[in-house]
């Protein structure tokens, strides 16, 4: 306990000495004073995804010589090294900002709103609008979305043929006995599930029920419950869904690929993952199927977010503007990566036509985006915890809702 | 006149002992003094960091939050669980191993180097590795299969997580204390055991009435080092949990907790500090309760 703290305080000093001797000496700033030098943060990614991302900014260093982007990878804990940095005063100018944590950050002030720096020639129209509308509050733009993905069911086609199946389920009661079909003892599932509220959030509200009103959790409700219930059912009654840890993968997309599920609602990350590890497997996507007749999908979004102390803030905007622009945007999804939030790019590249991207294009209109005001990281936790008992047959799921709504609740007051 | 220059002259050693006592004054003063009373300020407010800081002030209102913050009780639970357990157990532990290291055995150098390895590893490298024995297919689980007793899920299973991380920090933590008991050992009086001999006392009972009873004010001294580095357990729950307290709050500890509402969540802060400021009045009473337990019996 001493040690650590003398080790400490030790490499505090050494800390202090050392920026007390760096700022003694400032060598060739003059040099590049005419050059803008602002700094981009975001997570990794795989390395290829990074290459990309190189790729686009050295482009833009290209077309404005005057700004010199600097790349500042944070890999673990995003949002509490951003949130530091920016109490801080120390966080990048421009940086990744994920839908879901959008409006938390927004209520603060912290991000620069974007309204005056847009020009007619951005053209915000061409912009999914859930996608946007995601980044808005108030009326007013924070953040333009880069790329996004929605769910789409991914089925093994030799499966299917093997069942003797046609084709992917249009409905949610053709799932259910889809899944009847496909399924094989506790070997292989009918369906792969993730019992968690971003991946069903949309079927919670299908019924016409809310999961958040007014900042307050109240998905404790006959509606909400009543539209989960097939989930549970699936795994409890019919043992023709599980989630992966039960059959010892590490996501759905691994479960999907080892060929212990027959589908899976993934999103477009799925794609290259097949591709590198389980290329062997045979597979088409389809949209998800329908919930009492209407379509619903989640969507998930990263925008860029300006930081409102940026000291550079037209260079920023000018990175931005690149960054989400027809041209950008058109480099940074040409791989498949992650699907372009631009209508034109979309279609230029031509993903709703790709018999893969396709169904996911197609879930963009009608998707749910993830993304329910500053309390949902809350409501998520308490949601999940209690959601997995009720799925793991534990309790009933009326009971684990009431008590997660009542803890989400009280968790929001103590942060209010 | 005289008394003049002797106070002059004491005042003048009072001032070159506080020059000579600076620089810790300085570090204790930035470092130690000034936050705590930043976080007692703290504490009474509502604190927003991010966007320009905004404090509000509220009174004991953090405080009242805590009564009905089931978060919070589930924490200090989850703490006060983990210190019944786990100090007893690492003080018996740190006991039995000096004891047995001071007996004279061939090779004793050896072990005492051996069994001080784990405090000397970081706990964060320790609880990755420990993280992987525990995994389902790992190695503790392979050993109780091989003898077989039945296997856990020891991270993902809500009723096993926090008992894995007992087990660990034990097992780490015991040899550290066992070296402040092997010093006190060496101070023991040969004499006290020769007269024991004489009186034909057994080995076990040398050790109950003359090895225990002696080593008393060094027992106190490692139960309140215990408490205290208990009641902050933080970072083998962080690692374990990903930063969550999961699988369902069993790993969630009171520091964790104050972490994530100091760093997680936003506006937060003040009531982080408020938590911070119970556990350190929680510590003070345990080890208050302690010292008063252990002065009751006096050593002859």
């Amino acid at each position: 306990m001493k040690l650590k703290k003398y080790v400490s305080t030790a490499g505090l000093t050494a800390l202090l000495a050392t920026s007390l001797l760096a700022g003694c000496s400032h060598p060739g700033e003059s040099e590049n004073s005419s050059k803008t030098v602002i700094t981009l943060s975001g997570w990794g990614g795989n390395p290829v995804e990074k290459k990309l991302l190189e790729g686009v900014l050295d482009d833009f260093e290209k077309s404005h010589p005057n700004i010199d982007v600097k790349f500042n990878q944070i890999s673990d804990q995003y949002m509490d090294v951003l949130k530091t940095r920016l109490i801080g005063g120390t966080a990048a100018d421009v940086f990744y900002l994920d839908a879901f944590e959008a409006p938390g950050l927004i209520e603060t002030g912290a991000i620069e709103p974007l309204d005056k720096y847009v020009t007619d020639d951005f053209d915000v129209d061409d912009f999914e609008k859930p996608m946007l509308d995601a980044f808005k509050d108030n009326g007013k733009i924070y953040g333009f979305p880069k790329d996004y993905s929605t769910l789409a069911l991914f089925y093994n086609k030799k499966m299917f043929r093997e069942a003797g199946i046609g084709g992917p389920p249009k409905t949610w009661e053709e799932l259910e006995r889809d899944a009847k079909k496909l399924t094989k003892g506790n070997k292989v599932y009918g369906l792969g599930v993730m019992p968690q509220i971003e991946r069903l959030y949309y079927m919670a509200e299908s019924e016409g029920g809310q999961v958040i009103t007014n900042d307050r959790a109240t998905f404790a409700e006959d509606r909400v419950s009543r539209a989960l219930q097939p989930i549970l059912d699936m795994h409890l009654k019919d043992k023709t869904a599980a989630q992966a840890s039960e059959v010892g993968s590490g996501s759905g997309g691994e479960m999907f690929g080892q060929g212990r599920a027959a589908m899976v609602m993934e999103g477009n990350w799925n794609i290259p993952f097949m591709k590198d590890t389980f290329p062997q497997i045979e597979y088409g996507t389809a949209e998800l199927p329908t919930v009492n007749g209407k379509k619903g999908t989640m969507s998930f979004t990263v925008g860029y977010a300006m930081n409102a102390e940026s000291k550079h803030k037209k260079a920023s905007w000018e990175l931005i503007k690149y960054l989400t622009g027809k041209e950008g945007m058109k480099t940074w999804t040409s791989k498949g990566f992650a699907l372009p939030t631009r209508k034109s790019v979309a279609e230029e590249l031509g993903y709703d036509k790709d018999p893969l991207r396709g169904p996911l294009v197609k879930g963009a209109e009608y998707a749910t985006v993830w993304q329910d005001g500053p309390m949902l990281p809350i409501v998520m936790n308490n949601f999940n915890n209690q959601f997995l008992s009720a799925y793991l047959g534990e309790r009933p799921l009326k009971k684990a809702l009431k008590d997660a709504q009542k803890q989400a609740n009280k968790e929001i007051k103590v942060a209010e | 006149m005289v008394k003049g220059n002797s106070s002059k002259k004491s005042r003048r050693e009072a001032g070159q002992g506080y020059l000579f006592m600076a620089p810790v004054l300085i570090i204790l003063g930035i470092f130690v003094i000034a936050p705590i009373l930043c976080a007692i300020y703290l504490s009474f407010h509502k604190v927003e960091l991010l966007g320009g800081t905004h404090l509000e002030f509220r009174g004991l209102d953090n405080f009242l939050k805590i009564t009905f913050d089931d978060r919070a009780h589930i924490a200090l639970k989850n703490t006060v669980l983990y210190v019944v357990i786990v100090v007893p157990l690492q003080t018996l532990l740190a006991l039995v191993l000096a004891a047995s290291l001071n007996a004279g055995m061939k090779g004793q150098k050896f072990f005492r180097i051996v069994y001080f390895l784990p405090t000397l590893t970081s706990s964060a490298v320790l609880t990755l590795i420990f993280m992987w024995m525990y995994n389902q297919n790992g190695l503790i689980n392979h050993i109780l299969h091989m003898l077989h007793l039945p296997t856990y899920n020891w991270i993902g299973d809500p009723s096993v997580a926090l008992l894995a991380i007992m087990i660990m920090n034990i097992w780490a933590t015991a040899p550290f204390f066992m070296v402040i008991y092997l010093a006190a050992l060496q101070d023991i009086p040969d004499s006290h055991y020769e007269a024991a001999e004489l009186d034909g006392a057994t080995g076990l009972q040398k050790f109950w009435h003359i090895t225990v009873p002696n080593l008393r004010p060094v027992t106190s001294f490692v139960v309140i080092m215990g408490l205290i580095g208990t009641f902050q357990l933080f970072d083998q729950s962080y690692i374990f949990s990903g930063g969550s307290g999961g699988p369902n709050n069993s790993t969630l500890t009171v520091v964790l907790l104050i972490y994530q509402y100091a760093f997680k969540s936003l506006g937060t802060m003040g009531y982080a500090t408020a938590l911070a400021f119970m556990l350190a009045i929680i510590i003070l009473i345990a080890t208050l309760l302690q010292r008063k337990f252990s002065k009751e019996e006096s050593l002859y």
